[in-house]
């Protein structure tokens, strides 16, 4: 997000304004008032005297309440204000905002206060690609409000505004002629209501109003919840309390509420452009989180199964037994000019969900949900032997059935141009990434032990671990570039090594796949200067033809590709390397306030001396909030292993001491404690380290 | 002429279990103008169908032509929730889970029906 733009959200309703509260959006700009995937609300400007206030202060202390100081617009700053004007605004079904002006001049003021309104009612895919709309936009005033609405056949959007104080109402804003005596005040509560959403059904009022405010609401409550049952975290290294906090924090305000389970939440994906499921985004940060708020982990895995391909669609890349790739709720949508309703183009995602749920059983003991479950996981293997190898060649690869609106890459690099060799030159499709690979054969080892402990079929589990072993071995053969010691990033549609080197290597080593020896190798590149920056491992090397420092997918370091690749590195006994990530990812955390972005610039740390944020990064993003937590996981090597918790610290010195207590899980709570003790070799730790 | 809407709900009738719905529990109204109101109970994805159901956890309205088309498979069940052309009343989730229904083909029964080797 802009830093010059502040947000608050609530599920998928968001408020992104300027820093002094105004909305004033242009066609491609991330501004406004957003539900259900459009733009509720693009013009919000407050004015006196036909002049904007100027800003004295923003306060965002909370995900979902800001307020807005201002003083009137002087154009100088040699005259002091006379007059200040607050504005408080807090979301839910759109928002609800209090202005205050008051007079600090001993003589009375009469003051033409004027709040203009519109909306363009954009699908957030519009706004993103900048697109014209098909239907017809209107504006009424009905008793004593102002309709703002859209209508495209039958698909209806309305904004309504209101507000306590009288005003005079037209199709543009509303006009208060306002009286302050001396050392008076005036106020007036506004709401803006998202009166017809994605259900069609009528929404008459905000959900907080005045009273919420002082007194805690739903959502303030429900955090303070939220925090209370988390682990807490104890470090000599303050800045890793702070970075945790801050986790927890935006974890809960990307908490989406799935319709079909309204009580319960799972994360999305991203502010401003992903507030929705993404399959793949929401698997990893439930992984990620399930030490610290293992609910998320369920209610993603019920949320997913839900809505699991059942048919062959283009369209849709829906296959039977795939794992949605995203949902979305707009008119683009409605209208299936894009295929989000849901879409599946993602050939990690179903793996990835087979892998969570044996994660999840291991950590909560749900074997409920385990069983609950078992069709739809073997719908899950169904599909990866099905239609996830499309070519019979034993991996799975993918290329969409939609040749227009689908997704050209189905991994988690999904540019369009993330998959090349290592002179820079495009791969061709149908691909085979790597990381997939690893997936599968996690996904089928993890699927064998619930297939004997919970489905009572052990045949299953015997044909899952055999199947395992055999793509382990042929994927060691297969991808290995026994010329540079590593795995090719994928074998492309000509059945070629696509052979750069990429951080997806790291991925492998999560998932176990890479035979013991040839761990080494991969781990050598990983710390390597080509991939390290020295804040974290680059998505792909310096020393390849594809790599840019600020390539989307090409040079960039992904926190979350950081947090996974750190935990495969535990997970072969690397344990100051893995270190080492932590570190630089937690040092790098320092420079964002204490929230990673979704990636920052691949500059090696010893040029910029400073993480330079990507462009256009969403912020807060869910697998980056949930890094932070599965760094502190591989830091304490925590690991479940049946009724019990097993913590093996590999702790950089510098944090001295660090604590985790009260960490949930089927052994009831348990405390971690543990002493800074390794030494991070060619790691520059001076700078983030001190205060 | 069969009427789609009658055979549909004939042959729902008949289905029995629908391991689509095995975790779904609730009660559906379908209100179809000019084709008469149906009711479907399932329990754990064991499905009955009747003519009367005076309550429902789940209203689901919509035009006759409409419901045609979702039948049919030329219809998508949630773009047309999403385009204001059917209207949901209560549960939005049993409605959600409820279109899997409409959505079947000799393919589901692949990846459904496997149990094991």
């Amino acid at each position: 997000m802009n830093s010059k733009t502040v947000s608050i959200l609530e599920g998928n309703t968001f408020v992104v304004s300027d820093l002094q509260g105004d909305i004033d959006a242009s066609p491609s700009e991330p501004t406004g008032l957003f539900a259900w995937d459009t733009r509720m609300l693009s013009r919000w400007i407050l004015t006196l005297n036909g002049v904007r206030p100027d800003l004295l202060s923003t306060d965002d202390l909370s995900y979902y309440a800001i307020q807005f100081f201002l003083v009137p617009g002087t154009g100088t700053i040699y005259i002091n204000p006379d007059l200040s004007i607050f504005r408080k605004r807090m979301v839910g079904r759109g928002f609800h905002e209090e202005l205050l002006i008051l007079n600090h001049r001993s003589e009375a003021v009469d003051l033409t206060v004027r709040m203009e309104a519109g909306s363009d009612f954009a699908d957030l895919f519009e706004v993103k690609d900048a697109l014209a709309k098909k239907g017809e936009l209107y504006q009424r005033i009905e008793g004593g409000r102002l309709v703002l609405g859209y209508r495209r056949e039958q698909f209806v959007r309305e904004t309504w505004v209101t507000s306590s104080a009288p005003a005079e109402i037209d199709g543009h804003g509303l006009t208060f002629d306002v009286h302050l005596e001396p050392q008076g005040s005036w106020s007036t509560d506004l709401d803006v209501i998202a009166a017809t959403a994605v259900s069609g059904m009528q929404t008459t009022r905000v959900k907080y109003l005045r009273e919420h405010i002082s007194a805690k609401p739903e959502m303030q409550l429900n955090l303070e919840q939220w925090i209370e049952n988390a682990p807490s975290l104890n470090c000599d290294w303050n800045w890793f309390e702070r970075i945790y906090q801050r986790s927890l924090v935006d974890l809960a305000a990307l908490r989406y509420y799935p319709r079909l389970l309204s009580d319960k939440s799972l994360p999305a994906a991203g502010l401003p452009w992903f507030m929705t499921i993404f399959g793949r985004d929401s698997v990893i940060t439930s992984l990620q989180s399930l030490p610290f708020t293992p609910e998320l982990a369920g209610t993603t895995l019920v949320a997913l199964a839900a809505q699991q391909g059942t048919i062959i669609d283009d369209f849709r890349d829906e296959e039977p037994g795939k794992i949605l790739h995203e949902v979305r709720f707009g008119e683009m949508t409605a209208f299936e000019e894009r295929p989000q309703s849901p879409y599946y183009g993602s050939a990690d995602s179903t793996p990835l969900f087979l892998i969570l749920l044996d994660e999840y059983e291991r950590w909560t003991g749900d074997a409920h949900l385990v069983k609950r479950l078992e069709l739809e996981a073997r719908a899950a293997l169904h599909w990866i032997d099905a239609y996830g190898d499309r070519n019979g060649d034993g991996y799975v690869e993918y290329e969409s059935r939609n040749k227009e609106t689908g997704l050209e890459n189905q991994c988690w690099k999904d540019s369009w141009n993330s998959i090349l060799f290592a002179d820079g030159s495009p791969s061709r499709l149908p691909r085979a990434t790597c990381e997939i690979q690893g997936y599968v054969y996690d996904a089928k080892m993890r699927c064998a032990r619930l297939a004997r402990h919970f489905w009572n079929d052990p045949k299953l589990a015997e044909r899952l671990e055999r199947e395992a072993a055999e793509l382990k071995r042929r994927f060691n053969q297969d991808f290995w570039l026994p010329e540079r010691e590593f795995f090719a990033l994928a074998l492309d549609g000509d059945g070629k090594k696509v052979d750069s080197l990429t951080s997806n290597i790291g991925h492998l080593l999560w998932s176990g796949i890479v035979d013991k020896e040839k761990a080494e190798a991969c781990v050598r590149h990983l710390m390597g200067e080509q991939l390290f920056s020295g804040w974290g491992v680059r998505t792909m090397a310096m020393s390849e033809g594809g790599y840019n420092p600020v390539g989307y997918h090409l040079g960039t370091v992904w926190p979350h590709d950081n947090s996974l690749i750190a935990w495969g590195l535990r997970r072969y006994g690397y344990r100051a390397e893995a270190a080492k990530i932590a570190a630089g990812m937690l040092a790098a955390a320092i420079y964002f306030k204490g929230r990673l972005p979704e990636a920052f610039a691949g500059y090696p740390r010893a040029l910029t001396r400073f993480p330079v944020e990507y462009p256009t990064a969403c912020s807060p993003q869910a697998w980056s909030t949930g890094t932070p937590l599965l760094l502190l996981r591989t830091l304490l090597g925590l690991e479940p292993d049946g009724e019990h918790l097993l913590a093996d610290p590999a702790v950089p010195r510098m944090f001295k001491r660090l604590d985790l207590l009260s960490i949930p899980g089927r052994w009831g709570h348990i405390d971690v404690c543990s002493r800074g003790t390794l030494d991070l070799v060619g790691m520059d730790s001076s700078l983030p380290f001190t205060f | 002429m069969d009427d789609p809407i009658t055979t549909f709900f004939e042959r729902l009738a008949t289905r029995g279990y629908e391991p689509l719905l095995h975790t779904v529990s609730g009660t559906y109204r379908f209100e179809i103008a000019d084709a008469g109101n149906w009711g479907v109970m399932v329990t754990q994805g064991t499905l009955s169908v009747t003519r009367e159901l005076p309550q429902a956890s789940c209203v689901i309205i919509c035009t006759r032509d409409l419901f045609c088309a979702i039948v049919q498979g030329e219809q998508n069940p949630t773009t047309a929730f999403m385009q204001g052309r059917v209207q949901v009343k209560g549960s939005l989730s049993l409605a959600q889970v409820f279109q899997r229904i409409f959505r079947v083909r000799p393919e589901t029964r692949l990846a459904w029906e496997v149990t094991g080797e």
